[in-house]
């Protein structure tokens, strides 16, 4: 849940990005970090990963933009561990979670990992006692560059076929393609949830 | 889960007052009061040394794991976590479901005297989150000047060259 604190007309939301281990998020934090223009303020990036370039804990990137006139916003990025064993980490992650990016790797041998992944976040949710179909998300289908990557409409078929369709990007993250796109819908579908939650009700 | 609850002026100062207080009397270097998922509700002290948005976000993932850890050996869970530097110290304090107090103190100054004056910062601040959330149980912003901006240009990439 967004911190709102109408004193300092600040508002503070996390994102986190999800996905199975090694599919490339924490490469859209180092590329978001690296290219961003036209915000307020960029804070470091900060890794806690292993040796091996995976992440341990998580990866966190502060970032200030005006999204909303008269408030200053604080966006504060996260990425979760992606391998399966980690999963107790994820869930202290998803703490406070205001919307998610999930990342998916697109390569036909990864299909598997990216709907037990999609499957663990909504188990991880309801462990929070969070409903699934209230958190805003988008889907990155990332490494849309590899020779075996599975069609778009075959990974939508997988992943994007509830009832209520979320907006999904391709991109190549590791050439800051597509990498903005969602990061973007994402900030949009949140902002307009506080908007709609908060709005005074008519009788 | 319920959340934080807005914050109102007088939540702020309260919470300030509190930390202020804290400084004043332990002679900590700086004071923060964080959301359990990261962010930063209050802080004071010496900022100019500190990145108080990062270790935020640092201490909240740690004091949820040692959490987490202490659910494993049977323990509902820890108060306190202190962690003794060469130079400095940290004092993590539990106040409620949601917030944590964070302590940074010169490591000569005596553990137990942090703790001793962190037990009442605890307790108002704790007091002062039980007004703000029966202030609005469902939690609800002031919309008269919210106005989105125009989101799809929020975040940008330099330009390509």
């Amino acid at each position: 849940m967004a911190i709102i604190n109408q004193a300092t007309r600040e508002l503070q939301v996390k994102i986190v990005y999800y996905g199975p281990g090694k599919g490339g998020k924490t490469t859209n934090l180092e590329q978001i970090h690296a290219h961003v223009q036209n915000v307020q303020e960029k804070g470091k990036l900060v890794s806690l990963a292993t040796s091996s370039d995976r992440t341990l804990f998580f990866d966190f990137l502060p970032i200030e933009a005006m999204a909303i006139k008269g408030f200053k916003t604080k966006f504060q990025l996260y990425t979760v561990p992606g391998q399966v064993i980690y999963n107790t980490t994820r869930q202290l992650v998803l703490r406070g979670v205001d919307g998610i990016v999930f990342v998916a790797d697109s390569q036909y041998d990864k299909m598997a990992e990216n709907v037990e992944s999609f499957q663990n976040l909504q188990d991880n949710l309801k462990a929070l006692k969070f409903e699934f179909a209230e958190i805003p998300y988008v889907l990155q289908f990332n490494k849309r560059d590899l020779p075996d990557a599975a069609p778009v409409e075959y990974m939508e078929f997988l992943l994007n076929n509830r009832e209520v369709r979320v907006p999904s990007f391709t991109s190549v993250a590791s050439q800051c393609e597509g990498v903005f796109e969602p990061l973007n819908m994402i900030t949009r579908l949140l902002l307009n949830k506080f908007i709609n939650q908060n709005a005074p009700k008519k009788a | 889960m319920p959340g934080l609850p807005p914050l109102i002026e007088e939540d702020v100062q309260t919470l300030d007052a509190a930390l202020d207080e804290l400084l004043r009397r332990s002679e900590a270097s700086i004071a923060l009061i964080i959301d359990k998922g990261g962010p930063v509700i209050s802080q004071r002290g010496a900022l100019e040394n500190f990145d108080a948005t990062t270790i935020a976000a640092l201490a909240a993932g740690s004091f949820c794991a040692t959490q987490a850890i202490a659910g494993r050996i049977g323990e509902s869970g820890f108060a306190n976590i202190y962690q003794q530097g060469e130079h400095h110290s940290l004092l993590f304090c539990d106040i409620d479901d949601n917030v944590l107090l964070i302590i940074i103190f010169k490591a000569d100054i005596s553990a137990g005297a942090i703790k001793y004056y962190a037990v009442s910062t605890v307790r108002q601040v704790s007091r002062q989150l039980q007004k703000a959330r029966q202030r609005s149980p469902q939690g609800s912003m002031d919309l008269v000047s919210m106005d989105v901006a125009d989101v799809s240009s929020i975040f940008k990439a330099k330009p390509r060259v």
